[in-house]
């Protein structure tokens, strides 16, 4: 924080030194903790300890299943056994992860859009407060077999059911944002002669970002279950059909491999959106409205 | 400028919502007379859900307390409809509640013990933030293959899945108490033991609150999917059993039984968690001055 | 004092705004305030906490329409806010998604000015106010003193010829404050480019601060307008223009609305 000392100005356009602007990188070295890498190894090695006493059916060591990783990676032997075709970890992933990623994409817009403008139209709100509310205490896998149903058992019926989990989570994290917004910047904006698209472009979608980057975060990591479980459900492709085909043969350690390389993949799309909100938002709880 | 309604005026909005919703159907109904089979239409009504497709559900009763089972011959009855729904309704509730309960007081317990030493928090910071992310309805096959279809294996899924939450809830939690209650506490003659369970504890409930709302959420979407991955009982297992067979009636009157058991728990959690948390400051919010 | 009503001249006439209270209850916010305000002039509004005074600036900014009465600025009623009429919150407004430079520009670019002018003019402003070295900062890097800095350069910036400061410093320590005085008069001390000065409205509950900056002091309480003191005391004002005898005199009225003194002979 920068503070204008007393004696630093005295008259005004006649400052005296003033304090460096503290670099905003300099905190980002505090955040590679030597302790937490140390933590991975221990997990690792306490996973590898727990395979020996128990047998590789039930628990495969990490070793075997790192190896089976690369062997699977690229072609599956299971599936072209069962007849599936020529894929392995890595095309199922990008089916499933495709499947994801446009999903939430789409689901947020959508979500966004009815959550900004319910925040902000009189009449809008209430009509579509409780409609979403109610939506969104259906527990989204009741919905799954309906779709299922509905659009069969291709990539339809999970992109729908992701985008409206996504879709019901951006609108309450948007609207929740818009809400929370204090209305001060408003009224600033107007006094320096903003008109109304101006403050919603400049001062309602800068100061629901960071929430609503939270909330796509959110929606993101469970995205990826909810299409996991469509994919075991039925599908023809993607990690869940891997998984599920593997689990008829009792195939721990293939599942096992399925399961890293998915989390693997969800982890590193979580680190990306982290990444996105920090640099797309360096000021971000400031927009909070300020506590009476 | 008061934007939003009055919390009445919210509930008779969402009344009105739901209304009209199921007057659509109605209508819908009426319309679209298109049947699967004879009697049993593709858009029933609510007069024919109450009625014929309610008695559909008879088949899901195995039998006994003296109402013999479809499979065995009777006729379908609504007394064995009932049955079926309570008896399925039971299990599904009793994995759910007791997978939540295990779940929130290991996963709590384990972030306390956790949180005590800065080591083990930044020890264990990675591995649970992989864990975390890890997707927990992926892992539905893996947890039948080592604990079975039966209870346990579900109480056990629905607890990992709510412990994950609870344990990196409360370890964040427990980083978030602010100093300034810890320092107050210290010039007081405080113990660290005492200092633990009379201020930490207590500070971090609000914010457990979310935690709470947030696994239930994952608790339902846990016990759904390992149902309808592999059981022989509960309310999951009907409506899938019923989509095999392209039941979409059947699904839907079981979805609605399901919606109203999920409100009532969100409703129920809510109501508790504000009962506990009545002393936290901020839980009324004060109105926006004029 | 000027009667006529030229560009700029502020006029209110019976000013009422009546609001409902969360639990169904009318409040009379303010209750017919009428004045004149000639341009050019410094006036302080002075009142206790809840006397409407804040209420007040909001109808004169046009952010808020009055329930009764009228407002006009310089013969033309005033229903919407505008940037000749810039307005210091109490809170902070500063855009927290702005860097400083690009918030001092801001109404400047609403106005449609070219980026290289709009630049030249807020960099003018800031090294004016003496942030010229944290143009490029984030707002939450400041403090709270830099911050309205920050939004006064950003009003003058914008070419309002009418002020309105809605208890600025009220948050900030003695120091920061006195300092912050200084810069808001001697930007106020310089005429625009029409030669003429501006017209400041400044709300505080400070009587110390109203007696060091104002020509003119209205109070309020409960709503009305009580009391209309002008301060004729020479200016530069400093410290020990406090000590005058009729600024003297001015603080004991001043405290006597308030209903910290007793009548006083």
């Amino acid at each position: 924080m920068i503070r204008g000392t007393a004696s630093d100005v005295t008259r005004v356009g006649n400052p005296k030194s003033f304090p460096r602007l503290r670099a905003l990188s300099a905190a980002r070295w505090r955040r590679f903790d030597p302790l937490a890498l140390l933590g991975v190894v221990v997990m690792v090695a306490a996973w590898h300890i727990a395979s020996r006493f128990v047998a590789g059916s039930v628990l495969p060591s990490p070793f075997n299943v790192a190896k089976r990783i690369v062997a699977d990676f690229w072609l599956a032997r299971e599936l072209a056994y069962y007849g599936l075709g020529n894929t392995g970890l890595f095309g199922s992933l990008v089916f499933t992860g495709v499947n994801v990623l446009v999903a939430v994409f789409a689901g947020s817009l959508i979500g966004i859009a009815i959550g900004l403008l319910a925040a902000r139209s009189k009449w809008l709100g209430p009509l579509v407060q409780p409609v979403m509310m109610t939506v969104g205490t259906v527990p989204t896998l009741v919905v799954a077999p309906f779709f299922l149903i509905w659009f069969g058992v291709g990539r339809g019926s999970s992109i729908l059911l992701v985008l409206m989990y996504s879709a019901v989570i951006l609108y309450v994290f948007a609207q929740r944002a818009a809400d929370n917004l204090d209305p001060v910047f408003e009224d600033y904006a107007r006094t320096l002669g903003a008109s109304p698209r101006r403050v919603i472009r400049d001062v309602l979608i800068p100061g629901t970002v960071p929430q609503i980057l939270g909330g796509i975060r959110i929606a993101l990591a469970g995205a990826w279950g909810i299409e996991a479980i469509v994919e075991l459900l039925g599908a023809q492709q993607g990690i869940g059909k891997i998984v599920s085909v593997l689990a008829q043969s009792i195939d721990i350690e293939g599942i096992f491999a399925a399961l890293i390389v998915l989390g693997i993949a969800a982890v590193a799309f979580d680190v990306l959106t982290a990444t996105v909100i920090r640099r797309l938002a360096p000021w971000s709880p400031a927009a909070i409205r300020h506590k009476e | 400028m008061n934007r939003q309604l009055s919390l009445r005026g919210q509930l008779a909005a969402s009344v009105l919502v739901l209304l009209a919703m199921a007057g659509g159907w109605q209508v819908l109904s009426l319309i679209y007379t298109a049947e699967a089979a004879p009697g049993e239409p593709l858009v029933p009504g609510w007069q024919v859900l109450f009625s014929h497709t309610f008695q559909l559900l008879a088949d899901y009763w195995p039998g006994g307390y003296g109402v013999p089972s479809v499979a065995e011959g009777a006729p379908r009855s609504y007394t064995a409809a009932a049955l079926a729904v309570l008896l399925h309704s039971w299990d599904t509730m009793l994995r759910l509640y007791a997978g939540f309960a295990c779940g929130a007081l290991g996963g709590a317990l384990l972030g306390l013990a956790v949180s005590w030493s800065d080591w083990s928090r930044r020890l264990v910071n990675l591995p649970l933030q992989f864990l975390r992310t890890l997707p927990l309805l992926a892992m539905v096959p893996l947890f039948e293959l080592w604990f079975g279809t039966y209870f346990a294996g579900k109480v056990l899924f629905v607890a990992y899945g709510v412990g994950v939450i609870f344990f990196a809830g409360v370890i964040n939690a427990v980083g978030n108490v602010p100093q300034l209650y810890i320092d107050y506490a210290r010039t007081l003659g405080a113990s660290r033991l005492r200092l633990y369970w009379t201020v930490i504890i207590p500070a971090i409930l609000p914010e457990l609150r979310s935690s709470i709302l947030l696994s239930l959420g994952t608790a339902w979407a846990a016990v759904l999917g390992a149902e309808y991955l592999g059981a022989q009982s509960g309310i999951g297992y009907m409506i899938e059993y019923a989509s095999q067979f392209g039941y979409v009636d059947r699904m839907f009157l079981i979805a609605l039984v399901i919606v109203v058991y999920a409100s009532i728990s969100y409703a129920l959690f809510n109501r508790l968690a504000s009962m506990w948390l009545v002393w936290t400051p901020g839980a009324h919010p004060r109105e926006r001055s004029g | 004092m000027s009667s006529v009503i030229d560009g700029s001249t502020i006029t209110a006439s019976n000013l009422s705004q009546r609001f409902k209270r969360a639990d169904g209850q009318l409040v009379n916010a303010l209750a017919s305030v009428s004045f004149t305000i000639p341009e050019g002039q410094f006036v302080c509004l002075v009142g206790p906490s809840g006397c409407g005074k804040s209420t007040l600036l909001q109808i004169m900014s046009g952010l808020l329409a009055a329930t009764d009465g009228t407002l006009e600025v310089g013969n033309k009623r005033v229903t919407q806010p505008a940037p000749q009429r810039g307005v210091v919150f109490q809170k902070d407004s500063v855009f927290p998604w702005l860097r400083v430079v690009d918030n001092v520009e801001y109404g400047l670019k609403c106005a449609g000015l070219a980026k290289a002018k709009r630049r030249e003019i807020a960099e003018h402003y800031l090294e004016r106010v003496g942030l010229s070295q944290v143009g490029r900062a984030w707002p939450r890097e400041l403090s709270g003193g830099m911050l309205k800095r920050v939004a006064i350069a950003t009003v003058f910036a914008n070419g309002a010829n009418v002020l309105m400061l809605d208890e600025p410093f009220g948050a900030l320590d003695y120091v920061t404050r006195r300092q912050l005085q200084e810069v808001l008069l001697t930007l106020w001390g310089e005429a625009t480019d029409s030669g003429r000065r501006r017209t400041v409205i400044f709300v505080t509950h400070d009587v110390d601060e109203a007696l060091l900056l104002a020509d003119r002091i209205l109070v309020l309480r409960g709503g009305r307008l009580v009391d209309d003191l002008p301060v004729s005391a020479p200016r530069p004002r400093t410290t020990d223009s406090l000590l005058r005898a009729d600024l003297v005199q001015a603080k004991h009225t001043l405290l006597n609305h308030l209903g910290l003194e007793r009548s006083h002979a």
